[in-house]
């Protein structure tokens, strides 16, 4: 018992595994000692501001910058004639695509960059934008992609006609590619057969990630000792530092990339942006600092947005509701460019996950990609690849046809759910699932809000409705996701040829602390509290004791970044190997200094006892001590490992949510009743920190679905390019949350875990659309495009007649 | 945008008509009109500068004039450009009708407006354009009232 207790008390001490340890940078956040971009001054330092097109499509006849460059302050303008010389008008996008990066001779989405100015402050700056003049000629604007297909009208002149793109034919000049996955005749075959067939199309808006800080960067060019430094808003600090050597010539040691603290990424801050490569330039041609932060609507209108897919599904059932077919179209709108930040190989991300939660036997997806007079972009938006599109579409394709087959929609998901038994399953559409219990989660779930309790008021409340005794409905919005995260096995993921491992480098001091440094980097996820909770349990020393390091590319091991979920289930990884690493060399140094064989000791939290002798111990204090100062024959001295991790596949978190939301019929006006989230990510490195991310995703869930969207109108205007329009909750329409779990662990990661920030938007969506359309289900209604904010639901509860 | 709306002139029609077509008038009522020359037989250009919310700027536009029926009926369309605040453009049908004690004249304009001012000022653009139209009549209806009485 004895034992036991002291066991406990090791543990416990090291905060490791499991320890809802409070997050260490929160110290410095919540004191205002943040170190953000706009934090980073350098003496003589200048600033850069775009001249932006107000028109979405539109010849450039003349840019005149004489008047500019009078301006007091105005140090240089470029346009695209001075970056050309140089071959960096244009640049590479992350989907083998090139963007410009100053308007060459036409511009293609309003707000695009057609010159930059470069000044001593950024009033100058502004002004010196004003003071350009720029004659255009407008050309006939496409904001819709399914016209965009048919239309005569040339977005892209720079591609060659006829010739392939990136991902093979373009079948049209404003056409990008076809991606397909899934047997498509057994699929044809299988809805042909069914008994049931459910058909809709489900549009997932276009929005944006508007994280609180906006991107920005400030690069130094040091002419003397011929070193670049670029500190950024980067979620990949590696990749960017790859990409600007590639594109200035500069030799990669001689570039420095600097990732600060980042007030939120959430998939904006991991493309290549134009105002990067800009300050650059100016950097090197005036020989000073150069700053750039984008303003609000900069960052709304200009860098990348998310979603924009028209998915047109079918999905095919026995009478009893068996699946037994699901087929898939999406329509791609990727505006001007395309610009979305994939995995090489996947245009359409992973979209192909799209079969959820279910046990599909025949599935076909096919994606085109399509140019639009539209920001580019088409990030993952607090998801992976594309995986909240997807998870979005079948959760409403289920949702659909429970309404077609007359079923209770919790029934309908459970009868279909993959089996425990099943794992690890492959999909038809070819991922192989780690691990789930699916089952157990939703059972728990349905159990926590009384599901048939609510299914009960619900009906009530509809008689009410009809009897004229209320005007609220009551909607049950039912989801159960699967996420696909954690990118990837290099042996299929890439970004822009560089495998999608990642690392850890450790380092542990003589008196037995220890700093470890990876290839991420936090944008708020608190990667320095729960990195170190996993190396605390890994090598025993206290995650008190240890530092976390990220974002400084001099001195972090290469690292493809933090995005896609993919901290945890790959640098997590790496730091579990890299930490077992510095275990394996301490157990030998241990066991000289117990003076016994290397098999002869065992691992006990924090120290290597003598096997039946637990009395006789060296704790990995005593050893981190004695690999600096004392010669172990056979032995290197110090104590550090690095690891670089090639993930085997990748992970399948998934949850539960349900949302309970009433709505006023006349006003359409929504409030969130009860908000139940189960997540499994299997093992739980910090609940504490869990809990934060499902908050914080759900949030944004929220927001994406009640109202948040990049609107257009007909000649390409951005309606929402203000957070006076573009909806970003604040709390005070932010309901309260419950957070439960289930712990099913990767059986293929070191330490189990799957990872967690994402989950919740992708699982959260579905909930309370889901919950949206469930409200009017007793009256007809099967489909209702997000986002649902108040205009929306009012003209659907006003075109199912429900206004008298 | 669409705005439609009519106003009563104190002045004969004919009156009225030769005052639309006349720099000295248009740039005296036009609310921030900076410069205006007839640059043709029907063509004006301008610089105007408008304040719309958060956005001020100074717009460079013509105008063209489409006599149709004088002096009953004719149109006009036009652009403006305002450079990093954005741009505008349009057009309106004008009707002149006879009434007692002078004239009433209708309009029926279309705007299309794009760039900042678009974004920023959607939600007062019409507000602001249906105040600015009044001012312009209301000192436009004074200018043409004086010079009749004369």
């Amino acid at each position: 018992m004895k034992d036991f207790e002291d066991r406990e008390q090791r543990t416990a001490a090291l905060k490791g595994l499991g320890c809802s340890r409070k997050r260490v940078e929160d110290a410095r956040f919540t004191q205002g000692k943040g170190n953000y971009i706009d934090d980073v001054t350098l003496p003589g330092m200048l600033f850069g501001d775009f001249v932006r097109s107000p028109h979405a499509h539109a010849r450039i006849k003349s840019i005149d910058t004489e008047a500019a460059m009078k301006v007091p302050g105005v140090v240089a303008v470029l346009t695209a004639a001075d970056l050309e010389p140089l071959g960096l008008h244009w640049m590479p996008t992350l989907a083998g695509d090139k963007q410009m990066v100053l308007a060459d001779g036409k511009v293609l989405f309003q707000g695009q960059e057609v010159a930059y100015v470069v000044a001593e402050d950024r009033y100058a700056a502004a002004d010196g934008v004003e003071a350009v003049e720029v004659e255009y000629e407008d050309l006939e604007v496409i904001t819709d992609p399914f016209k965009s297909l048919e239309s005569d009208v040339v977005l892209r002149e720079d591609l060659e006609a006829g010739a392939d793109g990136a991902h093979g034919p373009r079948r049209h000049h404003n056409h990008i590619f076809l991606w397909e996955e899934g047997d498509k005749d057994a699929t044809a075959q299988a809805i042909g057969e069914a008994e049931v067939v459910a058909e809709e199309m489900v549009y997932y808006h276009r929005t944006h990630p508007c994280p609180l800080e906006t991107c920005g960067c400030v690069a130094s060019m040091d002419k003397i000792n011929g070193k670049l430094t670029l500190w950024g808003t980067f979620q990949a600090p590696h990749v960017v530092r790859t990409v600007a050597s590639l594109l200035s010539g500069i030799e990669e040691h001689n570039i420095r990339v600097i990732s600060p603290d980042i007030g939120g990424g959430f998939g904006n801050k991991v493309g290549v942006y134009p105002g990067y490569i800009c300050s650059i330039v100016a950097s090197i041609v005036t020989g000073k600092p150069v700053k750039w932060v984008e303003d609000r609507m900069d960052n709304l209108m200009s860098t990348a947005f998310a979603r924009d897919y028209w998915m047109k599904g079918k999905i095919a059932a026995t009478k009893e509701g068996k699946i037994t077919a699901l087929d898939c179209h999406v329509t791609a709108d990727h505006g001007a460019f395309d610009a979305c930040a994939d995995p090489t190989k996947f245009p359409a991300g992973f979209f192909h996950i799209c079969t959820g939660s279910y046990d599909i036997p025949a599935a076909y997806v096919g994606v085109d990609g399509v140019y639009t007079n539209k920001a580019p972009g088409g990030v993952a938006y607090r998801c992976s690849f594309r995986v909240t599109e997807a998870a979005y579409f079948i959760e409403r394709m289920i949702e659909i046809l429970a309404i077609e087959l007359g079923m209770d929609a919790a029934e309908l998901r459970r009868i279909n759910f993959i089996k425990p038994e099943q794992f690890p399953y492959t999909s038809a559409l070819g991922w192989e699932y780690d691990s789930g219990d699916y089952h157990t989660a939703w059972d728990k779930a349905l159990k926590a809000v009384d599901y048939d309790g609510l299914r009960r008021e619900q009906a009530e409340r509809v008689e009410a409705f009809r009897r004229g005794e209320t005007r609220k409905l009551l909607g049950i919005g039912l989801t159960h996701f699967t996420e696909i995260v954690g990118a990837g096995p290099v042996k299929n993921c890439d970004i822009l040829g560089m495998g999608m491992f990642d690392s850890c480098e450790i380092r542990i001091h003589p008196t037995g602390s220890a700093i470890a440094r990876l290839g991420t980097i936090s944008q708020g996820q608190g990667h320095a509290t729960t990195f170190a909770q996993i190396l605390a349990s890994e090598v025993g020393l206290p995650a008190d004791s240890i530092t976390i390091e990220e974002g400084d590319t001099d001195t972090a091991p290469y690292g493809l970044g933090t995005y896609g979920s993919r901290s945890t289930p790959v640098a997590g990884a790496a730091t579990a190997m890299a930490g077992r690493k510095i275990r394996a060399k301490a157990q030998m140094i241990a066991a000289y200094l117990l003076e016994v064989h290397d098999d002869d000791v065992e691992w006990d939290v924090d120290r290597f006892v003598v096997k039946g002798a637990p009395e006789r111990f060296k704790t990995m204090k005593d050893v981190a001590y004695a690999a600096y100062n004392q010669p172990i024959p056979g032995v290197e001295p110090g104590l550090e490992a690095v690891s670089y991790y090639d993930p085997p596949n990748m992970t399948y978190p998934f949850g539960a949510y349900i949302c309970v939301m009433e709505i006023d019929v006349d006003t359409g006006e929504w409030e969130v009743r009860q908000f139940y989230a189960l997540d499994d990510c299997g093992t739980r490195i910090n609940p504490m920190v869990i809990e934060g991310q499902v908050h914080g995703g759900l949030t944004e869930a929220l927001a994406i679905a009640m109202g948040q969207e990049i609107a257009y109108d007909k000649i390409g205007n951005v309606k929402t390019g203000t957070l006076m329009d573009f909806f970003l909750p604040t709390t005070w329409e932010t309901p309260n949350y419950t957070s439960d779990y289930t712990e099913t662990p990767s059986p293929h990661h070191p330490i189990g875990a799957k990872g967690v920030g994402e989950s919740p938007n992708v699982g959260g969506v579905p909930a309370f659309s889901n919950a949206v359309h469930d409200a009017f289900r007793a009256f007809g209604l099967r489909q209702s495009h997000m986002p649902h904010d108040h205009w929306r639901i009012w003209k659907t509860a006003n075109n199912l007649g429900l206004h008298g | 945008m669409e705005l439609k709306e009519d106003v009563f002139i104190p002045a004969p029609r004919e009156r009225v008509y030769d005052a639309l077509n006349d720099p000295e008038v248009l740039r005296a009522s036009i609310p921030g009109c900076e410069e205006l020359e007839k640059t043709g037989e029907n063509e004006f250009a301008a610089k105007v500068t408008l304040k719309i919310g958060p956005v001020k700027a100074r717009f460079a536009g013509t105008v063209t004039l489409h006599p149709e029926a004088p002096p009953e009926k004719f149109s006009l369309d036009g652009q403006g450009n305002g450079g990093a605040a954005g741009f505008a453009k349009g057009g309106a049908v004008v009707t002149l009708d006879e009434e007692d004690g002078g004239t009433r004249l209708s309009y029926d304009a279309r705007a299309e407006i794009g760039g900042k001012l678009a974004q920023l000022g959607s939600r007062l653009v019409q507000g602001t354009a249906k105040k600015l139209a009044a001012k312009f009549f209301a000192s436009f209806a004074d200018h043409v009232a004086q010079e009749t009485s004369a």
